[in-house]
């Protein structure tokens, strides 16, 4: 690949940028000072505001440069604090043009590149004329899929499946056209009782604030009695309020179905509207069992799961897996939930062969009540925490997703010989961290960790390539 | 690390009395009641054993390239060890700021996936970040098994 040279954005640029961030400006201070200071004085401060911001942009814009290098995007910005950025085009998701109402009238666009996990655009280029952008997306395309084995993950980033699965990919958590008819390779699981989700949410404690919360409203209410509008809109959305979350839950848990298909589980749920999500085996990070306090004598769990996604999917994400279930069926759901993100069918991953390890006795005088439930597991294909009391949760993530571990030693543990391992992954819902190790064994856990994560990972199909 | 990160730890502490100092002056100059001096005198004084400390803290960041991962430690009361396998890289920052520029310092920092990653050297001299970084990034492509 040629090494191109060191390319400046468009010329425009500080006047767009300029004028971005003149109209913040005036949307903060506008009305307030349009009254105080009177037009002719307002116009001068908003030139002279435009004066500036086009100077800090175009100043800004003379540092700002970015380089097609190898197979590497360089971009370097910044007027006081300098940043560049060297991105590996491998590792680049979605190359994706965009064009604000103000930049295609002056016929400039915006390149976005995405990266998996990144909450925003790690990589955007602001402006480009749009000819220029259109080329350097389809050169950034190609060199991206120019030795990477999958296809370009262009329009939606689409993995290929496991080698079992076909290549399409149901990463689009609502499919147009599928909410309500099953497909044809498609086989319904199981099916939650309507009439547990509403037990199970009734012995929440959410659930149980819920008649307080109407107490503490309606008291002063029938005391004062006071029934002008205002008063009795203002209980009314208090209580709406307070009864939300609860019935929220059960609304959106409501027909709760699990069905899988070729490609991994389906879910679909919610009584106002239905909703159909896909489970991309890929994407998995971790899924928890929690049992919260007034459910363990019905033995119920629920199963949640953290998928991770970049750029706007991001914000399309699976959180429960399953609302409300018994031990066999939650441990059973993550069991293939797990064994489909390790992609090797041939080896199930088993949650209830765990051996979690206790931490050392010391533990409890730093955690009384949680020590007793503490623990961590490492296997070849799984990293599992376990945490309590409440709720009493076991977090497990697969290995081929571990991203770093860090151990970290605050002063009291540090007196008591004690660390924390965290395991980080890309999902941030579901975070795993195994509180009071010991010392010596929280580094070599890290370590085994870390050797495990890569062995897993040189181990995983070829073709899985998206965490 | 070299020694000088400390220098831009006493500025940037020096720059922060300076910042407190001229506010109480400001609120003095409305308050004559003198109150508020034994929480400047303690602010002060916070900020001086913080500056007494950068020395120390200099010293315990520390980094290692091991064959498939980067190793990274610091902290002196709260103490970190992370390990970032270079298989894992999605990229790598350089950055530096003005009272680093004029040390000729700068940081590197390797992002992953998980937002927690806490990869961040600080610190480098300009040639050493830029060895690192070019290391890191070939690394990172050599290593990488996908995500």
């Amino acid at each position: 690949m040629t090494a191109g040279s060191r390319q400046r954005l468009h010329p425009l640029t500080p006047l767009l940028k300029g004028a971005r961030l003149l109209a913040t400006g005036i949307a903060v201070f506008s009305w307030n000072g349009y009254e105080r200071l009177g037009p002719l004085h307002w116009s001068l401060t908003v030139l002279a505001g435009l004066g500036v911001a086009v100077v800090v942009s175009t100043a800004a814009w003379a540092v700002t440069g970015f380089q097609v290098a190898e197979r590497e995007l360089r971009v370097r910005e910044g007027l006081l604090w300098r940043r560049s950025r060297a991105i590996p085009l491998e590792r680049v998701q979605s190359v994706d043009l965009v064009r604000p109402p103000l930049a295609r009238l002056l016929g400039l666009a915006e390149l976005r590149l995405e990266v998996i996990g990144g909450k925003r655009s790690e990589g955007s280029l602001a402006y480009l004329t749009a000819g220029e952008a259109a080329r350097l997306r389809t050169r950034l395309l190609s060199l991206v899929s120019g030795r990477a084995p999958e296809p370009p993950a262009s329009e939606e980033g689409a993995p290929t499946g496991p080698p079992t699965g076909p290549g399409q990919e149901g990463g689009a958590p609502t499919g147009p056209g599928q909410i309500d008819g099953t497909g044809p390779a498609e086989r319904v699981v199981h099916t939650v009782a309507n009439r547990d989700v509403l037990v199970s949410q009734l012995l929440t404690v959410p659930t149980w604030l819920v008649p307080l919360g109407i107490a503490a409203n309606l008291v002063p209410l029938m005391s004062g009695m006071d029934w002008s509008f205002i008063q009795v809109a203002s209980t009314l959305t208090a209580l709406v309020g307070v009864a939300q979350l609860p019935v929220r839950r059960v609304v959106s848990s409501w027909n709760f179905r699990i069905s899988t298909e070729p490609t991994g589980l389906r879910l679909r749920h919610g009584l106002l509207e239905t909703r159909s999500e896909s489970v991309p085996p890929q994407r998995v990070q971790a899924v928890s069992i929690s049992r919260p306090l007034l459910w363990r004598r019905r033995g119920w769990s629920r199963v949640r799961i953290d998928v991770a996604g970049y750029g706007a999917e991001a914000t399309l994400r699976v959180g429960t897996l399953l609302p409300v279930a018994d031990q066999h069926l939650a441990r059973a759901i993550t069991n293939q939930v797990l064994t489909d993100a390790c992609g090797h069918r041939d080896r199930p991953v088993d949650v209830t062969r765990l051996a979690l390890a206790a931490p050392p006795s010391r533990a409890r005088w730093l955690s009384p009540l949680a020590c007793r439930h503490l623990g961590i597991a490492v296997t070849d294909q799984v990293v599992a925490v376990r945490q309590g009391p409440l709720p009493l949760f076991l977090t497990i993530a697969p290995l081929t997703r571990v991203q770093s571990v860090r151990v970290v030693q605050g002063p009291l543990q540090r007196a008591l010989r004690l660390a924390v391992v965290h395991v980080d992954t890309a999902g941030i819902r579901l975070p795993l961290i195994a509180y009071h190790r010991d010392e010596a064994e929280a580094h070599a856990l890290a370590e085994t960790i870390a050797t495990a994560a890569r062995a897993a990972r040189r181990g995983a199909p070829a073709a899985r390539t998206t965490s | 690390m070299s020694p000088r990160l400390a220098w831009i730890q006493v500025i940037a502490t020096l720059f922060w009395v300076i910042v407190i100092i001229a506010g109480f002056g400001v609120v003095r100059s409305w308050d004559t009641s003198g109150r508020l001096w034994p929480i400047a005198v303690a602010l002060v004084a916070l900020t001086l054993v913080r500056g007494g400390t950068a020395v120390r803290s200099v010293r315990s960041w520390g980094y290692a390239e091991r064959d498939d991962d980067l190793l990274v430690r610091h902290g002196l009361l709260v103490r970190r060890l992370s390990i970032i396998p270079y298989a894992r890289m999605q990229f790598v920052d350089v950055s530096a700021g003005p009272l680093e520029r004029v040390l000729g310092l700068a940081t590197v920092t390797m992002h992953t996936a998980a937002a927690a990653s806490d990869a961040r050297v600080p610190g480098l001299a300009g040639p050493e970040a830029s060895r690192l970084r070019d290391r890191l990034a070939a690394l990172g492509e050599t290593r990488s098994e996908g995500l």
